[in-house]
């Protein structure tokens, strides 16, 4: 016995003004009663504080309580019965009216470290109090809808940047503080989630042969709790290596980041909570030390790493 | 129309450094059907040259011959003709018509060619033809130092043979011919 | 007179014998064919002249023809062929080409795993260390949270403390696991393998290992690679349910793709574009490359992005073999501009200035295992090369486009450039573009960055590529002064010398004697006063068997300046070599007449056996010297200086007459020499004894019996024609000694013993009989021979041996001999010494009594049939022939016909011959 859901779209991506369109589909081995079978779209911003290396308020930790972005339940059939074997239910579902109120913003979907914005289609068919209900969930993608979006592709407003012994705040290994280096190149300040973030950037010099270099992105989530604001920056699993070794000096390398989907969003700045993005340069330089750390978070300073972040806005663009 | 080309006693290199240039330059690839070679070629290298004018080669052994394969004696029919081939140093006397007519009833062929004597001659007798096409590089024989060098080019057609022979007397190539025709039974049975 | 058997008489009486009289000269007259000149024959090279002879002619090309026809159109079409294949190439469909790709990228692949063939012998713990010490590496890695990464199944772990075979087999397992995953739908799970695999690429402290890994992991990239491709273009073709709802074209657009398979396809990319390793990354990307084909019709943009992305491989060697597999990966796409693959040119050649240029000395590599990275490096560049001149035509657009053509420095930068990487440029540049650009090339040598090594392999590239694409003369002049001029200033011998060998060939085509003199005087200076050590031997050896091998007669070299110096400071192998070279052309084209010249060679040839005796040789080698040799002996011609020559013969004979070949060889030449000197001059009997007594000297120290006999007898014939008699006669008799020798025992079989003892028969005729020993004396010596009781006697062999003296013995009987030697009066034969003797007449005849009832007996004792009846019927053609028929010599010949009626065939041709020929003889004597 089961109750399965499936979207028209493989890819489970939905903009708020369009129909959810897909199919129940029931596999019994003998018909059932039901009392209906209900369809249900929940939307939501799940927000959790967590205490963390960001020294924040220890003593609120906990989940808050979710803001309810949609939650429509519409009745697809009435009581009645399925007969044994595979049935398929087709179903049409409108998320937002033409004329409803903008009150619910249809948030991106995105899964974070504290927040996440999620969207769960649940169809349950009833089958009174001696049966248990049978139901099935599924999670859909949503993406902004088309009146929303930026109506021409960015053009990408690049920021130049420099790395040098004297940008960094912690402290280096001698023979990189006395024999110096320095990294420049550029990169996007806002950036589309379709294209994939391109920048570029060239080692100019370095005293020391320089191990990897890499691009990390991060999401800093930010919640309002009671007047303070809880404030958290991770690394999303897309850690890039542009150079593997002792690169040539003067040769531009790529920067060329794919941003994954469900990691990443629009950039939110709402009341109760807000989403930003970071692009953290790392440069890493060969020295023996590095070899006795081999697990360290590269966004703790260390003595070989030389590091840059800066803000990076995520649009949704045409 | 079969050309046979009849060659000998080149003595390669003992007496003579090579086969000399006018002949080289006339006997080219492909023109040439059947070789029969008398003997004492001496070397391997000959032989090799030699197959190159033309593959079907067929040698007997001089005494000086360094290649132990080839036999004494050997037989072979091209078209109506039944060829024998002999070096020659065997013969005695060397060159004798009757020893030569001897040895043709014996292999029982109609043209016997042989060498040694290092002089082309073309005997007829009552058993058919003897030809011996001398030294194609004029190498000194048991009987004379004196030799022009020669050889012989048989155009067998039908029962009829035109013998060329090819001699180079002071630096010049001269060309004679034979012509000869088989009786139609020479050698007919009782 | 000589003793006669005391016995006989009374028996002999019985029969009388008469020898049939012959005139030779009449007879020969009577029977030969008349000769007539011939104008045209079928050699003639004036064929047209006669109607018969055209069509001989025409037949002769007709049968000539089927022969040549063949390899005349095998070579025109084939280049039809070509050109249709060049010309149609752009309509070569695409599985075609794909093919043709597979094909080629597989014999690259293993020509790189024969190169850098996997050593057995390397110790496992230092490739478990070397895994081990990346797996460190691995581990940080793993540190990241990386998406990709599966915790469970770490290859890496299980990869150490492995030989190079585990290592293999622990690949090809992956493969499997690859596979089977996929198999089972899990694609995930197949790619994150894929990515370990690819990673494995970052260990560049394989070294030697590292290519055949490369090998082996791309290959299973590929396999991931088209797994992929097939599943997105089922998806594109085929609904869910499978069936079929377009079929993509080989020339699809991305416009034909249906959304669902890019979707899928853009998934692949994103999760490939999400692997935290740059090399990976890389591999993963190109493996899967021509998905990009679903997305976009024009890839140039993604081609460069991942140029551009291997700037950041800091390793060259991974690097390198990142760009061949770009390369190899781009080709997948149909439609490209090659402009890349200068892009990869340019930028393997900037890793490259760092490890090959001496200034800058990079930490932990020492300039050995620089080398070996450079060789490494070496097979990613060549195939990359290849690929931009495989077509001619599109690789010199390509350079007409970056206007190479006109300035090769686009390629490689302003003022520098990998001599290595110029190495291989040259080697593939198209000859059109080559000679178009030989000064500029000449420039880039020059300012090469790299070892003084590379550059002197590029100037002798340079030269090779001169020679053979038949650069003009002029510009041949400019490059090599100035490369003269440029290798003046190596100091190394092994250096200059690789340099000279690629400009020897040229040199020598356009006969440049001064530029040659200059080279080899250059040569000179660095070799000599120094120990050559093997290599610049090897190099040595090499531009003077080219300098011989352009010469046609030795005396052009003697004459060259500094040749016979640098011989000199030659040694072992590459000297003989070298020596072998200079006797066989001095043997190849005719005489060697210059004295000079032969005292030369005979050096030469010292040298040669001197090495000999230290080193030990080959047996074929020293076959091949003594073969050389004796044509040298055979080939050297004093003209009239007959002296001179005998000198020379004897100086060799003390010299290096150790081979019975050699030996051979000296009393031939010796017995030609006499011949020659009589042709010439006649008068040379104290000559003649000079050189006789070289070879009776001679032929005794020769081991091999038969050898010596024919030596025997061609030196015996050599003397009756010079009328030295008193030799001759000294020489039969050791003739006879050796023919006794084999006999006893030699393994040469009987008929060839018959035919040296008919040989002798037929000699004996011209010998003046000797008074003292009696005329018989020789033969009788020779019938003892026969009689004697060794073994190998056989009945055949004392028929043969009787008939051929009763044969003797008749022709000695005629008033005139068949022939005398050398057809000289100064020989009296036995027709003139016993001109008219009776007694020497009954001689003759009671021997020959004698010898033929010998001979019947002999007959009688063969056991085999058909051997008596054969020689039954020889022994009676011989007396048929010789003897005049009277009755009892009939009855002889009845005897023998009897004989050989019962053991042959009465059809046997022979039979019916002989009693024909009976019959007509028996006639001739009645109407006599």
């Amino acid at each position: 016995m089961s109750v399965e859901l499936k979207l028209s779209r493989s890819n489970r991506i939905y903009r708020p003004d369009e129909q959810i369109e897909g199919k129940i589909i029931t596999k019994f081995s003998s018909s059932i009663s039901h009392y209906g079978v209900r369809l249900t779209v929940n939307g939501s911003v799940n927000l959790q504080v967590r205490g963390g290396s960001a020294g924040v308020i220890e003593s609120i930790v906990g989940v808050l309580k979710p803001i309810t972005i949609v939650k429509k339940s519409v009745e697809i059939r009435p009581s009645g019965k399925i007969s044994s074997g595979t049935t398929e239910i087709p179903f049409s579902l409108t998320l937002k009216q033409p004329g409803e109120s903008k009150s619910g913003k249809f948030y991106e979907t995105f899964h974070g470290e504290d927040i996440s914005i999620q969207y769960l289609l649940t169809v349950e068919v009833a089958r009174g109090y001696l049966h248990k209900s049978l139901s099935a969930t599924l999670e859909f993608i949503i993406e902004s809808e088309k009146a929303e979006l930026l109506e021409l592709p960015i053009s990408p407003e690049l920021v130049l940047f420099y790395i040098t012994q004297d940008t960094q705040k912690h402290p280096l290994l001698s023979e990189l503080k006395s024999g110096g280096f320095r990294v420049s190149g550029r990169i996007p300040t806002q950036c589309s989630l379709s294209c994939a973030l391109r920048g570029e950037m060239t080692v100019e010099a370095s005293a020391l042969p320089i191990q990897s270099i890499d691009i990390h992105l991060l999401r800093v989530e930010s919640i309002l709790v009671g007047d303070r604001i809880a404030s958290e920056a991770t690394l999303i699993q897309t850690t890039q290596q542009i150079a593997d070794g002792d690169v040539s000096r003067g040769l531009s390398l790529p920067i060329y980041v794919l941003l994954p989907r469900l990691l990443t969003c629009p950039t939110v700045l709402a009341g109760p909570f807000s989403i930003e993005f970071k692009v953290s340069i790392v440069i890493s330089f060969q020295s023996e030390l590095s070899k006795l750390h081999p697990k360290s978070d590269p966004r703790t300073p260390r003595l070989w790493l030389a590091m840059e972040t800066l803000p990076l806005e995520l649009v949704r663009t045409m | 129309m079969v050309l046979v080309l009849a060659i000998g006693d080149l003595h390669i290199p003992h007496r003579a450094p090579d086969l000399p240039a006018k002949f080289k330059s006339m006997l080219v690839p492909g023109k040439i059907q059947h070789i029969i070679c008398t003997g004492n070629l001496c070397i391997k290298e000959v032989h090799d040259y030699l197959k190159t004018l033309c593959p079907d080669l067929h040698i007997t052994r001089g005494e000086y011959d360094e290649d132990a394969r080839y036999p004494e004696t050997k037989t072979l029919t091209i078209g109506q003709f039944k060829l024998g081939l002999c070096h020659g140093h065997q013969v005695v006397p060397w060159g004798d018509l009757d020893s030569l007519a001897m040895l043709q009833r014996q292999l029982d062929v109609d043209i016997l060619v042989t060498g040694h004597t290092h002089q082309f001659t073309a005997y007829k007798h009552e058993g058919g033809v003897v030809i011996n096409p001398g030294s194609a590089t004029g190498a000194y024989s048991s009987i004379t130092y004196d030799v022009n060098p020669s050889f012989v080019l048989m155009d067998i057609d039908g029962l009829r043979v035109v013998v060329y022979v090819y001699e180079l007397i002071d630096g010049e190539v001269k060309v004679d011919k034979i012509d000869f025709k088989k009786t139609t039974a020479p050698q007919s049975p009782h | 007179m000589a003793d006669t058997d005391s016995s006989e008489p009374a028996k002999s009486d019985a029969i009388v014998v008469k020898f049939r009289a012959r005139n030779y000269a009449a007879e020969a007259t009577a029977h030969s064919l008349p000769r007539v000149p011939a104008d045209l024959h079928p050699l003639s090279y004036a064929p047209f002249l006669s109607p018969q002879v055209v069509a001989i002619d025409e037949e002769k090309h007709g049968t000539l023809d089927p022969l040549r026809a063949p390899c005349r159109s095998v070579v025109v079409p084939s280049k039809d062929l070509e050109n249709a294949r060049r010309a149609s190439k752009p309509e070569i469909s695409g599985s075609d080409a794909a093919q043709l790709l597979g094909k080629e990228w597989t014999t690259f692949k293993r020509f790189l795993v024969q190169k850098f063939p996997p050593s057995k012998t390397v110790a496992v713990s230092s490739i478990a260390n070397l895994v081990i010490g990346s797996h460190k590496v691995y581990e940080k890695s793993n540190a990241h949270l990386d998406e990709l990464d599966d915790p469970q199944g770490s290859a890496e772990e299980d990869v150490t403390f492995i030989t190079q075979q585990e290592y293999t087999a622990r690949l090809s397992d992956m493969k499997t696991d690859i596979l089977s995953s996929w198999d089972a739908g899990d694609h995930f799970k197949s790619l994150k393998l894929s990515v370990k695999v690819a990673r494995l690429l970052r260990d560049t402290d394989l070294l030697q290992f590292y290519p055949t890994l490369f090998t082996q992991v791309t290959d299973i990239l590929d396999m991931l690679g088209d797994m992929v491709i097939e599943r997105i273009k089922r998806k594109a073709e085929f609904t869910e349910d499978g069936t079929q709802i377009r079929a993509l074209p080989e020339d699809f657009q991305a416009r034909d793709v249906c959304s669902e398979a890019k979707e899928t396809c853009h998934n692949w990319f994103c999760k490939i574009g999400s692997i935290r390793d740059l090399l990976p990354r890389i591999y993963l990307e190109l493996a899967i490359l021509p998905c990009w084909r679903f997305l976009l019709d024009d890839s140039t943009d993604v081609i460069q992005r991942l140029l551009a992305m291997m700037r950041g491989l800091g390793n060259p060697l991974a690097s390198a073999y990142c760009h061949l597999y770009l390369v190899y990966s781009v080709q997948k796409l149909p439609a490209r501009h090659n402009g890349y693959l200068i892009t990869c040119i340019r930028d393997i050649s900037l890793l490259m200035v760092p490890i090959v240029s001496s200034k800058v000395t990079i930490e932990d590599i020492n300039s050995e295992s620089r080398q070996v990275l450079v060789h490494l490096m070496e097979p990613p560049m060549e195939y990359i090369m290849k690929c931009i001149f495989k077509d001619h035509q599109q690789g010199c657009n390509i350079l007409a486009e970056l206007g190479v053509t006109r300035n090769l420095s686009e390629l490689f930068g302003e003022y520098s450039c990998v001599s290595l990487l110029l190495h291989h440029l040259l080697k593939e540049l198209p000859p059109e573009a080559f000679r178009s650009n030989i000064l500029h090339i000449l420039d880039l040598i020059e300012r090469g960055i790299g070892s003084s090594f590379d550059q002197c392999v590029n100037f002798r590239l340079l030269g090779f590529r001169l020679y053979e694409t038949d650069a003009p003369v002029e510009i041949v002049n400019v490059v090599l002064e100035r490369v003269i001029q440029d290798v003046s200033q190596y100091q190394d011998l092994d250096s200059y010398l690789k340099v000279v060998d690629g400009y020897v060939d040229i040199v020598l085509q356009n006969q440049m004697k001064i530029q040659l003199e200059m080279l080899l005087e250059g040569i000179a200076e660095r070799a000599c006063n120094k120990w050559i050590n093997d290599c610049e031997l090897e190099s040595l050896k090499s531009v003077f068997i080219k300098i011989l091998s352009h010469t046609k007669c030795l005396e052009n070299i003697l004459e060259l300046n500094f040749f016979a110096e640098i011989i000199d400071v030659m040694r072992g192998t590459a000297k003989n070599a070298i020596n072998m070279r200079l006797l066989e052309i001095a043997t190849r084209n005719g005489y060697i007449r210059c004295p000079t010249t032969v005292q030369f060679l005979f050096e030469v040839g010292q040298g040669l056996r001197n090495c000999n005796g230290f080193l030990s040789m080959l047996d074929s080698d020293n076959q091949h010297l003594d073969r050389l040799l004796s044509r040298f002996v055979h080939m050297v011609d004093f003209g009239t200086e007959w002296e001179l020559h005998l000198t020379f013969l004897i100086e060799f004979r003390a010299n290096f007459a150790s081979a019975d070949e050699m030996k051979e060889t000296l009393v031939h030449r010796s017995n030609w020499l006499v011949m020659k000197a009589l042709k010439d001059s006649k008068q040379l009997v104290s000559f003649g004894k000079s050189c006789l007594a070289f070879s009776e000297a001679t032929i005794p120290s020769i081991a091999n019996p038969v050898k010596q006999l024919f030596l025997y007898l061609e030196t015996a014939e050599v003397a009756l024609t010079i009328g030295l008699v008193c030799h001759s006669d000294g020489l039969i008799d050791s003739a006879i000694c050796s023919l006794q020798s084999v006999v006893g025992g030699t393994p040469l079989d009987v008929d060839r013993i018959i035919c040296i003892i008919q040989k002798l028969c037929s000699l004996l005729i011209m010998v003046p009989g000797n008074p003292i020993r009696g005329v018989t004396y020789i033969s009788k010596s020779l019938l003892s021979l026969v009689n004697s009781n060794a073994l190998r006697i056989t009945a055949r062999l004392k028929v043969r041996t009787l008939s051929a003296n009763i044969i003797l013995l008749a022709a000695l009987s005629q008033h005139k001999l068949p022939y005398s030697p050398g057809d000289m009066k100064e020989v009296p034969g036995n027709d003139l010494l016993y001109f008219d003797d009776p007694s020497y007449q009954e001689e003759l005849a009671s021997f020959c009594r004698h010898l033929l009832q010998d001979m019947i007996l002999a007959i009688k004792e063969e056991a085999s049939p058909i051997t008596r009846g054969s020689l039954a019927l020889e022994a009676c053609n011989s007396i048929a022939s010789v003897l005049e028929i009277d009755d009892n010599v009939l009855c002889i010949c009845n005897e023998l016909m009897e004989i050989a009626g019962s053991c042959l065939s009465k059809e046997h041709f022979y039979l019916l011959s002989t009693s024909k020929l009976f019959v007509a003889n028996h006639l001739r004597n009645l109407s006599v």
